[in-house]
């Protein structure tokens, strides 16, 4: 890692006494993200764990204007602002649309992608957890493939929507993959979608310990365990320019899936089922 | 001030466009996408300085709206029926979040069975939303709401919804007298009030526990409650500025006299307007009151105005299911204990149905005639 | 009846949180530093709450911040986990 501590802001502009369980990889996600896009950003998060930790009452986290939307209209909320801040000649500031997975690619789906086809002068993020957390847990289509959630009690059926590749054939300025268990690599994508003129996607994987069956200060090795395995892909899409970010040391996905409560009914034909997925898409052969 | 002929739907847009609104978010439906189509050649003209956003859908519409309020801009935005319903959520939360916001409603009836023509039954199903909602007579009511609709909406901190019916006003040509951009200007100085700024950030919509949300709720209905002063000095005011004669909450024709009054909001008043000039060249005392402001709901100004008169129909271009009309509902529970009136409401013209003179006519008469009193009944079956 | 003061947009005071937390009750276990050199400053940028800072002067955890969840003390030398509360065996 060569991460310049010493220049990082030292300043917390969000975080600091937020209402998240502990260990909460959403708030990891979203401290590292705040380090580079600073005190000059207007955040709109949708209904999700994320808008709820950032305040109770009249008392929030949030150091820059926060603003916890309804569930399926960040980026259009998001639109709104920005236009508002052009109408007024305002140039420096960065638009942000945070959701979840639900709040991004399900109930908040429309929204993300009208504001992405317009070319929407907004980043939005996607933190992963991979289930719908703040109403308890329950599957969504960014469940991946055999989990167990609150809801699925049998493991999920299907394959998780590739959101990453459908946010790409949108033609937009840029496209990235990232997990809080690297923080250089998220920090320089997001320095990235800072300076574009149109529309960035940031796809953060960031796992939540109680959805996965992880005890709480397993959040950072799990995330990294699911970039050195394969399955959670560093990349980025760069004005159409795809590049992996980062080059994983292939541990058997196994280490991974095998460390979550929510695969421990995982057979060993599907495990290496999903070991042959992975070693097919880097080209290891089956 | 000169006078033009134009359709509803161009009101709304010329209203807007002399607000000199700054954001338009705007989904297609008919029969309220005529304003829109006005507005964006507006400003692809150069003869408004808006952002407009191309959106998705209706609830984004009224979300990105919502975000350029939030973020001190001037906001607008047009539906009717179907988007007004998906939007439902967000007019709560716009209500909520205190934004001034103004929509233009061009009434349409709502699904199922589908129907494109006009009725009330949209706007009457966000009457709890939080929303000032203005009726508009004609087309003048149209334009003079709307720039009206801004000042009381940004004094207040509370959404407004101008309603005006489809193809009965959006695409009919009246004459409208246009008020001098400078005098709009003067009427409607910008003040700007992010609640997301950069320089003065905060955390909007933080989880509200039990020990605050009532709070938060009575104050919102103190403003709405304002309103009621609020919205007839704006109208004065604007008489003032531009010689108009726009109504405030209410206003009575032929009301001094009157033992029969007809009470209604809308397109409809107009025609009732005929029916009673018709009836005081036969001699009846009969009158009307026309509704503007519906919500807040003018309860003393009604009382008033209604408090000598033996009959009152009241004519509702919307249905309540298992209740009756919205407006008869509101009068009746307003009037209680103030008399011995006899109160009838009529449904009538739901989904471009009949509700001329003749419809309107009948509807006095069963008031008057009626054994069964102070019921519904439907006209035009 | 009193109507609370609250302000006109449903919203909080930035960064009010942060003076009125008081996370101690939440943990069971506190991360303690024990050698400060050997601390790796990525736990700053891992720690989901700001409750840890590594500068020039070495690591220090604000206690009123921090929940317990042990991720520093996974990442990184130096820092420990020790029981909150050592009171009689089945109490904690
Ligand atoms: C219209 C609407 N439907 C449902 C909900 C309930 N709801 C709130 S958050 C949430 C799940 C959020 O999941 P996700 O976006 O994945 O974020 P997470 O909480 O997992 O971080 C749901 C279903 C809501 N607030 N609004
Ligand atoms: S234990 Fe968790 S909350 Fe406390 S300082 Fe370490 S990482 Fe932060």
């Amino acid at each position: 890692m060569t991460i310049d501590f010493k220049n990082l802001p030292k300043q917390e502009l969000f975080g600091q006494g937020n209402v998240g369980c502990k260990g909460c990889g959403a708030a990891i996600a979203g401290r590292q993200a705040m380090k580079v896009l600073g005190e000059r950003t207007i955040i709109t998060i949708p209904a999700s764990c994320m808008a709820t930790l950032g305040g109770n009452n009249t008392k929030t986290t949030w150091k820059t204007p926060f603003y916890h939307t309804l569930f399926e209209c960040a980026p259009a909320i998001s639109s709104g602002v920005r236009a508002a801040l052009e109408i007024q000649g305002i140039k420096d500031v960065n638009v942000v649309s945070w959701g979840g997975d639900a709040g991004s690619a399900d109930i908040g789906f429309q929204s993300l992608t009208g504001a992405a086809e317009r070319q929407e002068h907004i980043i939005h993020v996607l933190y992963d957890n991979e289930m719908y957390m703040n109403t308890g847990g329950q599957t969504g289509s960014q469940t991946p493939l055999y989990a167990i959630t609150s809801n699925g009690a049998l493991g999920k059926k299907v394959h998780k929507k590739n959101m990453l590749a459908i946010m790409e054939a949108h033609g937009i300025d840029y496209v990235a993959s990232a997990n809080i268990a690297y923080p250089e690599d998220l920090m320089n994508k997001f320095k990235k979608a800072a300076s574009k003129k149109g529309f960035s996607y940031i796809h953060i994987l960031a796992p939540c310990h109680r959805g996965w069956g992880i005890k709480p200060e397993e959040t950072i090795e799990v995330a990294r365990k699911a970039v050195e395995c394969g399955m959670w892909e560093l990349f980025e899409v760069d004005e159409g320019k795809r590049t992996r970010t980062y080059e994983p040391s292939f541990i058997p996905v196994a280490d991974y899936l095998k460390a979550q409560g929510r695969f421990k009914n995982l057979t060993a034909e599907q495990t290496a089922e999903l070991q042959k997925s992975v070693n097919k898409y880097y080209g290891k052969g089956e | 001030m000169n006078k033009v002929l134009i359709t509803g739907s161009e009101a709304a847009a010329l209203g807007a466009k002399l607000a000199k609104i700054e954001v338009l978010g705007y989904y297609p439906i008919t029969p309220a996408f005529p304003a829109m189509e006005r507005l964006s050649k507006y400003i692809e003209d150069g003869e408004l300085n808006c952002k407009f956003i191309r959106v998705e859908s209706d609830h984004s519409a009224l979300a990105s709206v919502l975000g350029g309020s939030l973020a001190g801009a001037r906001s607008y935005t047009v539906t009717n029926s179907q988007g007004l319903l998906l939007m439902t959520e967000v007019v709560y939360h716009a209500a909520g979040l205190r934004q001034p916001i103004v929509m233009g409603v061009a009434n349409r009836a709502l699904s199922a069975p589908h129907s494109r023509f006009p009725e009330h039954g949209d706007a009457v199903s966000q009457g709890a939303t939080g929303w000032i909602q203005l009726f508009s007579e004609n087309n003048q009511d149209v334009l003079d709401n709307t720039i009206q609709a801004f000042r009381v909406a940004e004094e207040l901190r509370t959404p407004v919804m101008v309603n005006y019916e489809g193809y009965l006003q959006s695409h009919t040509l009246e004459e409208v007298f246009v008020p001098d951009q400078g005098k709009v200007d003067a009427f409607l100085p910008l003040k700007r009030m992010p609640a997301l700024d950069v320089t003065n950030p905060r955390g909007v919509n933080t989880v509200a526990g039990p020990d605050v949300y009532t709070d938060y709720k009575y104050i919102q209905n103190a403003a709405m409650e304002q309103a009621l002063e609020l919205i007839p000095k704006v109208a004065a005011d604007y008489n003032r500025e531009f010689g108009a004669n726009s109504c405030g909450l209410i206003e009575g024709y032929m009301m001094d006299d009157a033992e029969h009054a007809i009470v209604a909001m809308g397109s409809i008043v107009g025609t009732a307007r005929l029916l009673v000039d018709e009836l005081r060249k036969q001699g009846k005392k009969i009158g009307l009151v026309k509704v503007k402001t519906w919500r807040p709901f003018p309860a003393q100004a009604v009382n008033q105005i209604l408090k000598n008169v033996k009959y009152v129909t009241v004519l509702d271009k919307n249905i309540v299911f298992g209740v009756g009309g919205a407006l008869a509902t509101d009068i009746k529970a307003n009037l209680y204990g103030q008399g011995s009136m006899v109160i009838n409401g009529a449904i009538l013209g739901l989904g471009g149905g009949k509700c001329g003179v003749k419809e309107i006519k009948e509807a006095v008469d069963h008031t008057e005639s009626s054994e069964n009193k102070n019921r519904s009944e439907w006209i035009g079956l | 009846m009193a109507v609370k003061n609250l302000p006109i947009v449903p919203s909080g005071d930035p960064g009010a949180l942060v003076e009125a937390a008081n996370y101690a009750t939440w943990r069971i276990f506190r991360p303690v530093i024990t050698e400060s050199a050997k601390v790796n400053p990525i736990v700053t940028l891992y720690c989901p709450d700001g409750a840890i800072t590594v500068d020039e002067s070495g690591a220090e955890v604000n206690y009123k911040l921090c929940k317990g969840c042990g991720i520093c003390a996974k990442e990184s030398e130096g820092i420990q986990m020790v029981p909150e509360y050592t009171g009689p065996k089945g109490v904690f």
